[in-house]
């Protein structure tokens, strides 16, 4: 199995060790991770997308053609890059490849046929590698750890476009965190959106915490679980990060350790803490070594 | 901001809206599925999809234009999935937020700017990379020619060959 890493902007700049973590624990389970050379921005939504679509389209074939002259399909964590991927591959697969590759990619030497295409890494972890594969990679375990999960809303919607999950049920992620050995209890929020990604953060960062702490207080109330699991950089970098700012503010009482799914992957796997899971507002000590004293 | 029916109105604004994206906007019953889940619904000025399709259809250009509430979209895409006619609220957002672009360039997001100079919204080259034995990045970040070869197919395009100066492009 050989798969392309898009790395996206804000993985590589701000967490380079979840990046690690997908890295290292894609290699353990023997899947070979290749590096798109001259790959950029996906590009977000709050950029060309809110600007000029067509531009924004031509960004995405960019990025495609690099996987395509590889003969790789793109593999993302990053719920905004896999959003936006899968969208601009809907338009051009069903509408303007061909005036994409005429007015934009042939001026550069590119071109993209329309043949690869993006994965999540949940989707890839689950469909493609597989749960029996997964543990059969682990020499630690989540056993007696009770996890949450905050499946990005990014890969749920709009389904018919990029869906691989049940849009108003997902399963997936809490199936993934159930092969690591953990309890999965669910809860009145559980499908509420983190609110930290597009513009509701930078343009009104109280209304975002307020909206955050109704789904974290009700995780904390109803199930009161050791860790919440995510698979995007935005729910890892602002469920971690806002609840630091809350606990200051005096909005919680609480703290709930944050952590990428892959990142869990990679401490069961057996690696190291230091390099996988280095970076955290709100301490994820514990976890770990609760972890570390599992072993399979 | 209160409608106010007695102001300007613009026959041509919902055409130019229908034109940068939102062609489903007409579908809109105004039911109100789109607000009822939204992350904004707990600020002060929700985003109300719904409200800014009636400003559209009214042809209230003036309070569409000073309307910043698009820019507050947490992109979840909600309303998208559960919009019971298809009219693609977030299509909608984005169509709407293009308009301002083109009424005003001062809604021109800065990070079409970052992206343009570099590839990225920002600097992908962690210095902790390293530390972390992590391998070279390979995007354009690192990959002069390459980062020339995508401005390049950015000049192509009609946002920068209309704003050329935002991107440090001068006129010849």
């Amino acid at each position: 199995m050989k798969v392309g890493l898009f790395l996206g902007c804000n993985l590589p700049a701000l967490r380079p060790d979840a990046e690690k973590a997908i890295r290292i624990s894609l290699q353990s389970l023997g899947v070979e991770v290749v590096d798109l050379e001259g790959a950029a921005c996906c590009p977000a939504f709050g950029t060309f997308w809110s600007a000029d679509e067509e531009a924004a389209i031509a960004i995405g074939a960019w990025n495609y053609s690099i996987a395509e002259k590889m003969g790789v399909d793109m593999i993302v964590q990053c719920g905004s890059c896999y959003s936006t991927l899968k969208m601009s591959r809907h338009k051009l697969v069903n509408e303007k490849l061909q005036e994409i590759n005429e007015k934009f990619l042939s001026k550069v030497g590119a071109r993209y046929e329309g043949r690869s295409d993006t994965k999540h890494i949940t989707d890839f972890l689950y469909n493609t590698v597989g749960v029996e594969r997964i543990k059969s990679s682990l020499k630690y375990s989540m056993k007696g750890l009770k996890a949450v999960v905050q499946v990005p809303c990014h890969t749920l919607r709009p389904s018919k476009i990029l869906g691989f999950d049940n849009p108003e049920n997902p399963r997936v992620l809490k199936e993934l965190t159930r092969a690591l050995g953990a309890e999965v209890p669910t809860f009145t929020r559980d499908r509420q959106c983190c609110g930290g990604a597009g513009g509701y953060a930078r343009r009104n960062r109280r209304a975002a915490m307020e909206f955050l702490k109704l789904k974290l207080d009700s995780m904390k109330e109803e199930v009161d679980p050791d860790c919440i699991v995510v698979s995007c950089i935005t729910c890892l970098m602002w469920m971690d990060e806002a609840q630091e700012e809350m606990r200051k503010l005096g909005m919680i009482d609480y703290s709930i350790p944050v952590f990428d799914y892959n990142q869990l992957l990679a401490i069961c796997q057996g690696h190291d803490p230091q390099k996988v899971a280095r970076i955290a507002a709100t301490p994820r000590d514990k976890v770990i070594a609760k972890i570390l004293e599992n072993k399979v | 901001m209160p409608i106010n029916l007695n102001e300007e109105r613009d026959p041509e604004l919902i055409k130019q809206i229908v034109k940068v994206g939102g062609e489903d906007l007409l579908k809109c019953f105004q039911c109100g599925t789109c607000i009822a889940d939204c992350p904004t619904g707990v600020a002060d000025e929700p985003l109300s999809v719904k409200r800014l399709i009636y400003i559209a259809k009214l042809g209230l250009a003036e309070k569409l234009i000073e309307d910043e509430t698009p820019w507050m979209c947490v992109t979840c895409t909600g309303c998208e999935e559960r919009c019971p006619r298809d009219a693609r609220p977030f299509e909608i957002i984005l169509a709407i937020r293009r308009w301002q672009c083109m009424e005003d360039e001062t809604y021109i997001p800065q990070a079409l700017t970052e992206i343009y100079e570099r590839g990225h919204t920002q600097n992908v080259v962690n210095p902790m990379r390293e530390e972390l034995d992590l391998p070279e990045i390979k995007t354009v970040a690192t990959r002069e020619e390459l980062l020339e070869r995508f401005r390049q197919l950015l000049r192509e395009t009609k946002i920068v060959r209309e704003h050329g100066y935002m991107f440090g492009i001068m006129e010849e």
